[in-house]
């Protein structure tokens, strides 16, 4: 029932409340848990009726569907499960083949690509949280956080000349996640004065 | 303001039951006794209904003490008129036999 309300929002407030009252009925004549379930599913159905519903919907989609699978994309290479080159293990393979005396100067990258990785992944998580969260300071900061360590990403791979095939995607990655991290700024501005701070904090 | 399409076999469930009894005051839980109708089904259709002006909602205070005040409905003119509209050209199912 308090996830059926919470899915409700502000614009159906008055109807959580009816369903609430009549909850306690069906709990009197042991339907409660039927009843309750039939509510979170009409509350899930008028979720994409209302504004704020579609936004908290956006905002899930963004999350669950790009910012944490990127997340352990990143975990994933950072811990060598990832295949081909993009991963540690790629590039421990890749060492001092291009480039035979920059060999020790890129195993000594090795470490410090492993914490931009981690680095990366966490940010993301943070990212997704913030973004549920609708804590606009938070997102700015995660999104400043995984540019610079994206950035730093790339020179590095650039200046040891390590393999750097799978730096496009990554790039094309982020730069999607901000556009719609920066469209999703902008409804939740459209749709809530106090989000005035999405705005400032960009 | 009024719906274009043809009520679904639950909506005219609902009618009947708000139209019966001389279109007095129901209760949401009452109604889905009545109606066989799940509230995840029940609600939705009240909410599209007080949004189109065919039934109106107030509160109620509740029977027992302890209790939270209850929301109940009823058909407006509109929704009455709509109501027969809807069963002149439709045969009503049983509440519950529709959907056994």
């Amino acid at each position: 029932m308090a996830l059926a309300t919470y899915s409700l929002g502000d614009d159906r407030y008055e109807w959580a409340l009816a369903m609430q009252a009549e909850y306690e009925e069906a709990r009197a004549a042991g339907r409660q848990l039927g009843f309750a379930t039939g509510c979170l599913v009409a509350a899930w159905r008028e979720m994409p009726r209302h504004a704020e519903g579609r936004l908290v919907l956006a905002d899930h989609a963004l999350a669950l569907g790009l910012l944490i699978p990127v997340a352990f994309l990143q975990f994933a290479c950072a811990i060598g499960l990832s295949s081909g080159q993009s991963g540690i293990y790629g590039m421990l393979a890749m060492v001092g083949t291009k480039d035979p005396y920059l060999a020790n100067a890129q195993l000594g990258a090795l470490p410090v690509l492993l914490v931009l990785w981690l680095l990366l992944g966490s940010a993301h998580l943070r990212l997704a949280w913030a973004l549920l969260d609708r804590d606009w300071t938070r997102v700015v900061q995660s999104g400043s956080l995984i540019a610079a360590a994206a950035l730093t990403l790339v020179m590095l791979v650039g200046v040891l000349h390590l393999e750097a095939a799978f730096l496009g995607p990554v790039v094309g990655v982020m730069v999607v996640e901000l556009i719609l991290i920066l469209a999703a700024s902008h409804l939740h501005g459209r749709a809530s004065p106090e989000t005035t701070l999405a705005h400032s904090a960009w | 303001m009024g719906r274009n399409r043809k009520p679904s076999k639950q909506m005219l469930l609902l009618l009947q039951a708000l139209s019966a009894g001389g279109h007095q005051w129901r209760h949401g839980y009452d109604l889905m006794k009545e109606t066989g109708l799940m509230s995840g089904t029940l609600y939705p259709l009240l909410m599209r209904m007080a949004d189109q002006g065919l039934i109106e909602a107030e509160w109620r205070e509740p029977a027992q003490t302890g209790r939270p005040a209850r929301h109940v409905y009823r058909l407006t003119m509109a929704g009455v008129a709509f109501a027969q509209g809807a069963f002149s050209s439709e045969t009503v199912p049983s509440s519950k036999a529709a959907f056994a």
